[in-house]
């Protein structure tokens, strides 16, 4: 019987780290299939309803299609005000002396534990993470780095390791590699296994025998093409020290998906700022934000909940609502307005680019499992205001529900009624008029793409050798394409990943391939 | 140096007043909006700031360079679908729509326009000098008809002229050329195929004319009718009734085409705004029984299943559906083809097509084979676009 002491009380329960129905019994599983059905239900009943009134109810469809297209222009003033107002930030962020910063506060009894998990990604990926530790502006004794190997990928990974350790190991305040096993009951292949592996690991072959206190520990999951920025450790520990709730908070820095954005594809860049933009967006709510991808928090935290879940594909979001679970429903999340530099997603070819890319987006979208896990707890868990309970599911469940449909809705479904509509529909000005009017409002929400070009061309790193200058007006004229990847990339894998959930075809973890060769 | 970040995050009050501000920008631009799209507009007209109503006229023409006049103001050439004009913000009343242009018979049009309502016509304009283009025996080697000196077409092209280069060489010049092909097809299916040389009424006539002595020309026409007796191209029928052409509707009621209908449910109101031939069409049906009435009722409209067609009050010798088109009908008469179309509110509109007494016109695959005299050409309907 293991020892649950340490757990918060809400973490103790056997359902705490539930993941899909089929782990539970009697009521509470036929409950959680249900929440796995509503995400897809709504998602298709929205579009099917849309075509029905197109074409039974078609004054109703057109009238609510412009109503639609309001909102999106409406939506994205809102956002892009967010993107300009966090990307001031960000650059201000980026312009400070962060060690200055921090020289007020006692913060040398502080350990950073950097965990990079990584399955078969080449050698050279492994050397730009670690080099970027190494020349970040912090004392590398004070890093802790896992280099946490999957056992699956074979004695290859391993060795990889092993040859990063012996490179690098010694500049750092210890060097560990672990190798996830590929056979612990109750888990599924992924990042999230081999993580919660490796802090456990960690605890035992580093954290006790040197007797750190949890409370110094900041722990950094980072993707293992994660490239730190110099400041990013004495951003993070200034954030820490300021916190309302240091040790009750996820601090989220924002990804740029820019280490190869000069070799990368248009549609890669496009999709790959895409999320950049998403995540400074929710730099500026972060009180609706969940963590995402590389990311860090409290060792403290993670201890108290059992280092998060092996059996998930949405490990990254999932560790914040299981802290969020156990810690009654307070649990925030610091925006650092402060980049991290990553892969963007790329193949050999164009085809296998954009199938990389919606097998990406189709796991990340495959985060609606934790809308199920959320509600399934929020049922249980009295302990959390019931006006908050109702708020995060909303939030969450608006923002799947969205994501999947919103640009079908406005992109394809908002011109059903022209094609569908009643014969009496047809003869109206009105039928004539939703047309011009709805490719007016959509123009007039493309300005804000001239805003995504201006302020991803400022966060495109320096062009290399090699590179044409010409490519600067292919990444200014490459946003175009955003009504196409919004259907392509979002709403189409979204809908994929959500019909799986609704018909209990449990998705795996898919690593995503890093880097051409 | 600052000792801490000089931006902060944004602050949730400020968040909530620009998100609440956006929901009362929704708020007023919605019924707005839709009040637009619906055919509400703000009037200023003499000082006076009332809401009117309007409607729209969509107008298709089949070719892209034309002009199009809405009571005497032309409007502006639409930048992406050249060939649709939808025309905006129009009061409610009769309108006079004009589509020409260079090189083109112009097609005209009175339109009744509602409030809300948009008003469809499709325009047709064929070239005012008929376009024809030669079938001869020989070619070159280029594929130039020839004619020989002989065959010389000097009345073909008197009132028409050809889209191709032909050439003329005496006849024992031919040995140099080749047989075109076509040609041969030409000859075979004028040849093979009964041809419109006598009038589609010839029954009809010889019925009523039963008890007359019989002249030599109506004999020839109880042995060889020479259209058929319907024709049919998606859903719409063309056939002969006594002495008359008429379009018939066959398909389903609610996908009956926009000119069968009429909005009014008043005689005098649709003969206004359709024509007094419409509502004398449309109201001699009110009444009737079921079974032998022509009339169908389509949502708030009453729509008519059959049209009679406009025969400039000559004999017709050969009726047709203009190739690719359901609307449009070929007429040969007594002086020349000519194209007419089924819509008849205000009046049908008859352009001639190509000029002539002695025609036999066959049509194959969508083209309109003429013959006259010994010489064979294609009629062609439009203008090549430059």
């Amino acid at each position: 019987m293991s020892d649950n002491s340490h757990l918060l009380p809400y973490a103790r329960r056997v359902d705490f780290k539930v993941a899909r129905a089929n782990e539970l019994t009697g009521a509470d599983r036929r409950l959680y299939r249900f929440l796995e059905i509503v995400p897809g239900v709504a998602a298709w009943g929205t579009l099917l309803g849309i075509v029905w009134a197109s074409i039974y109810a078609s004054f109703f469809a057109a009238y609510f299609i412009i109503a639609f297209a309001i909102y999106w222009v409406l939506k994205t003033i809102f956002l892009s005000y967010h993107v300009r107002y966090n990307w001031k930030r960000l650059r201000h962020h980026m312009a400070l002396d962060w060690s200055q910063l921090i020289s007020k506060f006692k913060y040398q009894d502080h350990y950073h534990l950097v965990i990079f998990p990584f399955y078969e990604e080449p050698q050279e990926i492994i050397d730009g993470a670690l080099k970027g530790l190494i020349e970040a502006n912090y004392d590398p004794k004070k890093l802790l780095v896992v280099l946490a190997a999957e056992g699956r990928a074979g004695a290859n990974a391993i060795k990889k390791a092993k040859q990063a350790e012996e490179l690098y190991g010694s500049q750092f305040g210890s060097f560990q590699v672990t190798v996830h096993p590929s056979d612990i009951v109750g888990e599924i292949a992924g990042k999230g296994s081999n993580v919660h592996f490796a802090l456990r690991s960690v605890h035992d072959d580093v954290i006790v025998p040197r007797q750190i206190d949890h409370k110094n520990i900041l722990v950094s999951i980072f993707d293992v093409d994660t490239v730190v920025y110099p400041d990013y450790f004495n951003c993070l520990i200034w954030h820490f020290m300021t916190a309302e709730n240091p040790y009750k908070s996820a601090y989220q820095p924002v990804p740029l998906f820019t280490n190869n954005l000069w070799e990368a594809s248009a549609v890669a860049r496009v999709m790959a700022m895409s999320s950049t933009f998403w995540q400074m967006i929710m730099q500026e709510r972060p009180d609706k934000a969940a963590t995402f991808s590389s990311h860090s928090v409290s060792y403290q935290a993670l201890y108290e909940i059992g280092y998060g879940q092996a059996n998930v594909v949405s490990e990254d979001s999932r560790i914040y609502w299981n802290l969020l679970l156990a810690n009654d429903g307070y649990f925030d999340v610091v925006s650092l307005s402060y980049p991290i530099a990553m892969d963007a997603t790329t193949a050999a070819t164009t085809w296998g680019t954009i199938k990389n890319i919606y097998k990406q987006h189709r796991r990340w979208t495959y985060g609606v499992e934790n809308w199920c896990y959320l509600v399934y707890h929020f049922t249980k868990h009295k302990g959390i205001p019931l006006r908050r309970r109702w708020s995060i599911a909303l939030q969450q469940g608006e923002g799947y529900w969205s994501l999947v449909t919103n640009p079908i809705m406005l992109f394809i479904l908002g011109w059903t009624p022209i094609f569908l509509g009643s014969r009496e529909f047809h003869e109206t000005v009105l039928s004539y008029e939703l047309p011009i009017m709805v490719r007016n409002l959509l123009t007039v929400a493309m300005v804000g793409l001239v805003f995504s070009s201006i302020i991803s061309l400022s966060l495109t790193p320096p062009r290399p050798e090699g590179q044409s200058r010409f490519k600067y007006i292919v990444m200014a004229l490459q946003w175009i394409m955003v009504p196409i990847t919004m259907i392509v990339f979002s709403a189409i894998p979204g809908l994929d990943a959500q019909t799986r959930l609704m018909l209990g075809r449990y998705m795996g973890f898919w690593v995503t391939p890093k880097r051409v060769q | 140096m600052p000792t801490e970040p000089q931006i902060t995050g944004m602050s949730s009050r400020r968040r909530a007043v620009f998100f609440w501000g956006l929901v009362l920008v929704f708020l007023l631009v919605l019924p707005s909006m839709i009040f637009y799209t619906a055919g509400y507009r703000i009037s200023f007209e003499d000082d006076v700031t009332s809401v009117v109503t309007t409607g729209g006229v969509y107008i298709s023409t089949q070719s892209t360079d034309v002009e199009v006049y809405l009571d005497e103001e032309q409007i502006e050439r639409p930048r992406l679908f050249r060939s649709a004009y939808y025309i905006q913000n129009i009061d409610s009343g009769m309108r006079r729509v004009v589509v020409q242009g260079e090189g083109i018979q112009t097609w005209v049009k009175e339109l009744a326009v509602d409030s809300h309502i948009v008003t469809e016509a499709s325009a047709f304009n064929l070239p005012a000098i008929p376009q024809l283009r030669p079938v001869t025996e020989f070619q070159t080697s280029t594929g130039a008809a020839v004619f020989t000196a002989s065959s010389t077409p000097i009345e073909l092209f008197a009132n028409a002229t050809t889209s191709e280069q032909f050439i003329v060489a005496t006849t024992s010049a031919t040995s140099t050329l080749t047989m075109n092909p076509e040609y041969e097809f030409v000859v075979s299916l004028f040849g093979t195929t009964s041809t419109s040389s006598v009038s589609v009424f010839a029954d009809h006539v010889r019925d009523l004319d039963r008890f007359r002595f019989m002249g030599p020309d109506e004999r020839a026409a109880t042995t060889s009718t020479t259209s058929p007796a319907i024709i049919e191209s998606n859903n719409m029928q063309l056939v002969t009734r006594g002495m008359e052409l008429y379009a018939l509707w066959q398909g389903q009621d609610q996908d009956v085409p926009y000119y069968f209908c009429v909005s009014s449910s008043s005689a005098a109101s649709t003969s206004e705004r359709y024509g007094a031939h419409v509502a004398d069409a449309v109201f001699a049906q009110v009444g009737t029984t079921t079974a032998t009435s022509t009339l169908v009722q389509v949502n708030d409209r009453l729509c008519r299943t059959q049209i009679k067609l406009d025969r400039l009050r000559q004999d017709v010798f050969l009726f047709d559906f203009f190739p690719g088109s359901s609307d449009l009908v070929l007429l040969q008469l007594e002086d020349g083809l000519y194209v007419t179309e089924i819509d008849d509110r205000a009046w049908q509109n008859t352009q001639l097509l190509y000029p002539g007494r002695d025609l036999r016109v066959i049509i194959e695959n969508d083209v309109i084979y003429v013959k006259q005299g010994d010489q064979y050409f294609e009629v062609i309907p439009e203008i090549e676009s430059t």
